[in-house]
């Protein structure tokens, strides 16, 4: 049987030859829908070291399904290709079994995503392209120097990455973890994140923050999770911390930023911090139920609010939240699913936003640590500050630009397909519980 | 309808009116009254089925079984007694914003409200409470700051990040209660399965004290009651603060009745503040909404005081005393809201003499005044009457104090009276020409109603109430 992975990437070869012809934009979507069908039917990779389960299959549906929705936002060719070529590599990541086909998958990931955010005509973009690149290339190495550490403790590559480590197989696992954690943009390793997302073109830090992040997230708990769970002394203080700092500090610097592509920058990081709580609280068995559903939740919004951002800077020319003022009179669908996805970010329930933080702080509490839940819930209450923010700009402020009227485009059935994505897991959690036996 | 179409078509109809219907058409009014039209007779309706005591069953949806998780609604006494205040003031409410402005929103954002209102009253389920619990924050966060008054961002900023940290704890607690007990349904949960009863018990307190509101977490209420248009206020006051109160009741005192025994004290120490302290703010205020206000906050504190104390009496006078509250607070608020929209005034130094020009109203505000400072023949002095003979039998003899706070509020009623109502007439006063539609006079005469109504014949209501508490044998007995 074909996998997603194959059929995505020859679609992603063949599309080149599409370019700048009509047909593009249709076969992207068509070779993703196809994907989607091959991947319910369960197919696999047809490689060594790479299997395939049911939180695996709903994960890369869903991946397909937002993926669907960016190319029907986006209007350049080379853009297509990249967002069918980040889908063959998602599933790669997300199917990968053993240290090397992790490790290699994950290179994809990156490289992909540099290619992306390569396609430059500002400076700015230019400089969003090279900070993500200086990072990427930090993971990098941070990512091999952990593997040669693990290697020399004994480590077999091909095999999944034993819970049961000595000394060197340790140090080598957590160095891996911090190159990882370049990708997640885990307080120490965020500081090009902000710059990266908010100066690159929107469309392209959805891709980026959302779908690039919420695969890595899950890849490397379904790998690390048994080595974490085994290794709780030295682990939970570490990562807890970590994820303590991050989400604080993402959603205070939040707090004080006026760019509104900063702002859900920062919040992406905070969200880093929530995801990271899902490694901390490994040892509960709601754990791996709160990482799925968090990235699932994660993917659909932030993919969401960027792809918004994009045309509001690209129709509105907005960039600054001063300019959003009394936006609801230029344009009420837009807000309308601009706020929807604010209040998921924010946690407000019926929307999945809540609900997967909701699991994920349960599993905090079920592992037994209350306290750290409070921290995260009192965080996510204070993110609630410059979300509700945004909104007040958006709704309860007089506009200053003249009225201009609503287009129902492509790009809005993006909207659409996001919004009800976030509806849809904001009520019914049990497609999640039941898949991630 | 069934009991989850209640909570579920309001926000699909919030979602489909919101995108076709704007402006000032009026015909999401309409709607939104039938709608809440439905809801009452849909409330009494069960409230007819109901057993006498105990709880029926309205079904289980969205099953998660992996999480013990699951959208059960149930109702019991209090809660349908709930649904039925929540139901007149939603069509009183609708009633007295017949002239607002920007209709069809207001009225969408309002028939959002009725869904997740509703559904706080009916899940047994934590998590899908706390669900609908923060539900309610997002359409009155809309509703105060974009209809409210001079510094409505403010207020309806404050307001959504206030409740909303409050919330958190509670939210912590219902983790804290899942883990150690296994479920989610407040109906199997009891305080004897719980490892940390204690730390759950702060958490749900302070959660709730925060929404009540309890001294020294009030503060968010003055600038939101203030700020919002009056029929919000009366939703606020009528119904969010009844939340509140109603989740105090069952979830910190009917679930853990040892360690609210303990702490009965803090209960009873925080209520008397909340009443004193709202009470001289309320008589140095010359605002007259948040004079108001103030007076809300102190007849919350009697609602806390009769909570703490943990009878049976207690508990049916606190629910007595808190749909006394929702029904007198409320066309205060309305009228105060009224004066300042002819007026343009928020200070009683400008309305003197207002009986001159506007005698009904004003006749209306004064029967809802002394309803509010006690008056024998209104809700408000049976409220008082049976939570002070209450707090003395639990309490001892000292809590005859509480008198004292009915004194202060003659105090700033009357005042309130001398400065506003009658006296010479302001300049102001005299170049304003009142008139109020036909409709929310009508709310306000039913308001009227009701206060004198109830308390010329409480039995009705007590009769009501009272088999509520029967069943909970750690309560103490009845007067």
């Amino acid at each position: 049987m074909i996998s997603a992975f194959t059929l995505l990437f020859l679609a992603a070869l063949l599309s080149i030859a599409l370019h700048r012809s009509y047909f593009l934009k249709p076969f992207a979507l068509m070779a993703l829908g196809i994907s989607a069908f091959f991947t319910l039917d369960g197919a696999v990779v047809p490689l060594s070291g790479f299997v395939s389960d049911v939180s695996t299959q709903l994960f890369e549906l869903i991946v397909e399904i937002v993926l669907f929705a960016l190319v029907l936002h986006e209007d350049e060719d080379i853009s297509i290709t990249q967002v069918l070529f980040i889908g063959a590599a998602s599933v790669l990541l997300l199917q990968s079994n053993t240290l090397i086909s992790f490790v290699l998958s994950f290179e994809a990931v990156s490289i992909i995503s540099v290619v992306l955010v390569s396609y430059i005509k500002t400076k700015d973009q230019a400089e969003g392209a090279v900070k993500m690149f200086i990072a990427g290339a930090l993971g990098t190495g941070f990512l091999f120097l952990g593997v040669f550490f693990y290697v020399m403790g004994g480590g077999d590559l091909l095999q999944e990455i034993t819970s049961e480590a000595n000394r060197f197989e340790i140090i080598g696992l957590f160095i891996m973890l911090s190159g990882i954690f370049y990708k997640l943009t885990i307080v120490p390793f965020h500081g090009w994140a902000v710059d990266s997302y908010a100066l690159v073109r929107h469309s392209h830090a959805a891709i980026l923050t959302a779908v690039a992040k919420t695969v890595v997230a899950l890849a490397t708990f379904k790998l690390f999770a048994p080595f974490l769970a085994t290794h709780i002394n030295l682990s939970v203080p570490l990562l807890a911390t970590l994820a303590v700092i991050t989400m604080t500090l993402g959603n205070f610097l939040a707090l004080f930023e006026k760019n509104i592509a900063k702002i859900l920058s920062y919040s992406s990081i905070a969200h880093a911090g929530y995801i990271l709580l899902a490694f901390v609280a490994v040892k509960s068995e709601y754990a791996k139920d709160g990482i799925l559903y968090m990235s699932i939740a994660y993917i659909f919004m932030q993919s969401a609010a960027f792809l918004v951002l994009d045309i509001l800077r690209k129709k509105y020319e907005v960039q600054r939240l001063q300019e959003l003022q009394g936006f609801v009179s230029q344009n009420a669908i837009l807000a309308f699913f601009f706020t929807l996805q604010l209040f998921s970010l924010a946690g407000i329930p019926l929307l999945a936003g809540f609900l997967s933080k909701a699991v994920v702080f349960y599993a905090v509490v079920d592992a037994g640590f209350w306290y750290i839940a409070l921290i995260a819930l009192l965080n996510s209450a204070l993110s609630v500050g410059y979300y509700a923010w945004i909104i007040k700009t958006i709704y309860f402020d007089k506009s200053t630009s003249k009225e201009r009227h609503v287009e129902i485009t492509l790009p809005l059935f993006a909207q659409i397909i996001l919004a009800v994505g976030t509806i849809y897991f904001g009520i019914f959690a049990g497609v999640v519980f039941s898949s991630s036996l | 309808m069934s009991a989850l179409e209640f909570i579920f078509v309001p926000f699909g109809l919030f979602i489909i009116l919101s995108l076709f219907i704007r402006g000032e058409s009026s015909l999401s009014k309409y709607i939104a009254l039938t709608l809440f039209g439905f809801m009452l007779s849909f409330s009494f309706e069960l409230y007819s089925a109901l057993p006498l005591q105990g709880y029926m069953e309205l079904g289980n949806y969205l099953e998660v079984k992996e999480f013990g998780f699951s959208l059960s609604l149930a109702v019991d006494r209090l809660s349908v007694i709930m649904l039925i205040l929540t139901s007149v003031l939603l069509i009183l409410v609708g009633l007295s914003s017949w002239s607002m402005k920007n209709q069809a929103m207001y009225f969408n954002l309002l028939i959002a409200f009725s869904g997740a209102i509703f559904g706080v009253f009916m899940s047994t389920d934590f998590l899908w409470f706390f669900i609908f619990w923060e539900l309610t924050l997002v359409p009155m966060y809309f509703l105060v700051g974009i209809w409210g008054a001079e510094r409505r961002v403010y207020a309806a900023v404050k307001f959504f990040l206030y409740t909303h940290v409050a919330s958190m704890f509670i939210l912590l607690a219902f983790f804290l209660i899942h883990k150690e007990s296994g479920s989610f349904d407040m109906r199997f949960v009891k305080e004897s399965m719980l490892l940390s009863p204690v730390l759950i018990w702060w958490l749900l307190f302070t959660g709730f004290a925060v929404k009540m509101p309890i001294f020294p977490f009030h503060t968010w209420l003055p600038d939101a009651h203030v700020q919002a248009p009056a029929p919000i206020s009366v939703l606020l006051a009528g119904v969010l603060l009844k939340m509140g109160a109603y989740a105090m009741i069952r979830m910190v005192i009917l679930l853990f009745p040892e360690t609210s025994q303990e702490y009965a004290w803090v209960i009873l120490l925080l209520g008397v503040v909340t009443l004193f302290y709202a009470g001289f703010m309320a008589l140095k205020e010359t605002h007259l909404k948040k004079m108001v206000a103030y007076s809300s906050i102190s007849h919350m504190g009697l609602v806390v005081i009769a909570i703490s104390t943990l009878s049976y009496a207690g508990l049916s006078a606190a629910v007595y005393e808190m749909l006394g509250h929702a029904f007198i607070i409320a066309p205060l608020f309305l009228i105060a809201g009224y004066f300042h929209h002819k007026t343009g005034s928020w200070q009683m130094q400008d309305m003197g003499g207002i009986m001159q020009k506007t005698p009904y109203v004003s006749a209306i505000f004064v029967v809802a005044g002394l309803g509010a400072l006690g008056l024998p023949g209104t809700m408000g002095f049976v409220g008082e009457l049976s939570i002070l003979l209450s707090a003395m039998k639990s309490h001892g003899i000292w809590l005859a104090a509480i008198a004292l706070a009915s004194m202060i509020g003659a105090g700033y009623i009357i005042w309130t009276f001398r400065r506003v109502i009658y006296g010479e007439m302001s300049e102001v006063v005299a170049k304003t020409k009142f008139s109020m539609n036909p409709m929310e006079f009508l709310a306000l005469l039913v308001f009227t109603l009701f206060i004198i109504g109830f308390g010329l014949f409480p039995s009705i209501l007590f009769d009501a109430i009272n088999p509520i508490f029967s069943s909970y044998p750690f309560l103490g007995g009845a007067l």
